[in-house]
């Protein structure tokens, strides 16, 4: 052990030594408080954290252990730790409420070992960067940047995310909606139910269930727009979806719940998705050579 | 109309096809292969196009539904390698598998009701679902082949052999990754998230870096062969964990959206 070059051993004490930190954070100062990265804050850490991969790139030909995070001996274990920490979070009951095992986001030595994850493909990535070949080097990019972004940037993101409920109703224009923490938030937009829709199969079960609604913008802007289960409109920057309706009335309800999404990292997030999605397409096109 | 009654027919003349095609493949008749395994694998197809018909959406919902693509695209994978890398097996290890699904389907038949609930009346179903099914096809058969090397055969493995399984998980792996990101773009339209860590995102999540490492494992210089073929099979255990093994997980049961048991 730590005799250099460092191999998959070494890579796996680096790792579990960051679950052991983990572990004692999370008594130290109990989970990780996501509402707390709320704008500008997350945008803060963002900066750091790619500011932290650009240093110990910088540091990696003083320091071993920094030059040992660029390789796949330290990618390997950290995927394999990953692994086993979100198995354990697929077999255990997850809630919000939970603490250690059964909330597994806030848990410590899980972010930890994504960061870690995050912390490599800043290596690799700014490597590859710097001895960028146009052909060899693309597919890489594509897929190991587009994870970057697409990790990073939905996780310091969530914290922004506002998702609300509005309840519209038959001829009333609704400017209030409520977040999941039952605070109530005027919208910039009214929206009144014009119609509800729905249609059911023969044996009673939901077809189609769908919303005509008004909506008027803050700026006087009137329009109408129908609203579908898996087809949501954008108004000023909220997404807007058909959640739910009077289950008790069925066809004949009267009101409405839409659900309104505002995601500002979204554009972010979506960028590194594409990427993956053409680098998968370079994989299989390319093969091995990617 | 066509109704589930009559898919032995069509799977029997299938099987056929597709087995006299993985004759041909051993017999180095390519031409053969091709041309039965293809009509094969049309008839099979002209079933889940009447199906699709008669159901009025696309038969993806049920496991019984995605059992079917799953038998259709083995042997549609099998081809599609034989054609680039012409491995003589690979007609014969399809069928067979593909078999074992028609099988599955013909005892075990589940409910095909017509309904289809609004939530997954999408343009991003059939290609979320066809896309996995592809994949748990390619990464079956690179499964099989590590099994193959790790157990069964007695020679030393080849390079040539270790070639064909990376082949194969590159070709897998492009496709879950396909798969997996438009299922988080249709997320977003249906659900106002494009990831949750519903129970099958973190299995999905689970399966793809489980075949990450792998990748990765095999690009050290010294690896050790049999710990990388190891790796596939713990990865393909995992990922029946994310296909159908969360059905009886009690921690997926209550909460996963991804349970379409009406």
């Amino acid at each position: 052990m730590w005799n250099k070059p460092w191999k998959m051993k070494e890579g796996f004490a680096v790792g579990t030594g960051l679950i052991a930190v983990g572990m004692l954070l999370q008594l130290a100062v109990g989970p990780v408080a996501w509402g707390a990265f709320a704008w500008p804050i997350n945008g803060v850490v963002m900066a750091a954290f790619v500011a932290v991969i650009a240093l110990i790139y910088i540091l990696r030909k003083r320091v071993y252990a920094l030059m040992f995070l660029g390789t796949n001996y330290a990618a390997i274990p950290a995927m394999a730790l990953a692994v086993v920490l979100t198995i354990v979070m697929g077999l255990t009951i997850q809630s919000a409420e939970g603490n250690w095992f059964s909330n597994m986001l806030s848990f410590w030595p899980f972010v930890l070992v994504y960061m870690l994850i995050a912390l490599i493909l800043g290596q690799v990535i700014i490597n590859r960067a710097l001895h960028f070949k146009w052909k060899r080097d693309i597919p890489f990019m594509l897929n190991h940047l587009g994870l970057f972004l697409a990790m990073t940037t939905a996780t310091l993101g969530n914290a922004d995310v506002q998702r609300l409920r509005m309840i519209t109703t038959e001829g009333q224009p609704e400017w209030r909606a409520v977040a999941e923490n039952g605070l109530v938030k005027t919208m910039p937009m009214s929206i009144e139910l014009k119609k509800f829709i729905m249609e059911t199969y023969d044996d009673g079960s939901p077809k189609r269930y769908a919303s005509v609604i008004k909506i008027a913008e803050k700026s006087g802007k009137e329009f109408e727009a129908t609203i579908d289960v898996n087809k949501p409109i954008v108004v000023d920057g909220w997404k807007i979806y058909q959640y739910g309706y009077d289950t008790s009335m069925g066809a004949e309800s009267k009101i409405s719940i839409l659900e309104m999404v505002s995601d500002p990292w979204l554009p972010l997030v979506y960028a590194g998705i594409y990427m993956m999605l053409g680098g998968a397409v370079c994989m299989f096109v390319i093969g091995k050579k990617v | 109309m066509i109704t589930w009654d009559q898919f032995i027919y069509f799977a029997v003349a299938a099987v056929l096809l597709w087995a006299v095609g993985a004759w041909a493949a051993w017999k180095g008749k390519t031409k053969l292969a091709f041309g039965t395994t293809g009509a094969g694998l049309l008839v099979f197809f002209s079933f889940i196009v009447m199906m699709w018909i008669s159901l009025e959406r696309p038969p993806l919902r049920t496991m019984g539904e995605t059992r079917l693509w799953y038998s259709f695209f083995l042997p549609f994978a099998g081809i599609i390698v034989y054609s680039r890398w012409k491995y003589k097996w690979i007609l014969t290890f399809s069928t067979i598998l593909a078999l074992v699904f028609i099988c599955v389907n013909l005892l075990k038949p589940e409910i095909h009701s017509k309904a289809l609930m609004p939530a997954l009346q999408s343009p991003w179903f059939a290609p979320h679902v066809i896309v996995y099914m592809f994949c748990y096809a390619v990464l079956g058969a690179a499964t099989v082949m590590a099994i193959y090397l790790l157990f069964f055969k007695k020679k030393t493995v080849t390079a040539e052999e270790l070639e064909i399984t990376d082949n194969l998980v590159y070709v897998g792996l492009a496709f879950m990754t396909v798969g997996m990101l438009f299922g988080a773009l249709w997320a977003k339209e249906a659900w106002g998230h494009y990831w949750s860590w519903d129970p099958k995102e973190t299995w999905a999540a689970i399966t793809w870096f489980s075949y990450l490492i792998y990748i990765h494992y095999r690009r050290l210089p010294k690896g050790n062969q049999r710990l990388a073929l190891w790796c596939l099979v713990v990865a393909f255990v995992l990922l029946q964990m994310c296909w159908w093994g969360i059905n009886y997980l009690p921690s997926a049961q209550a909460t996963s959206v991804h349970t379409y048991s009406t």
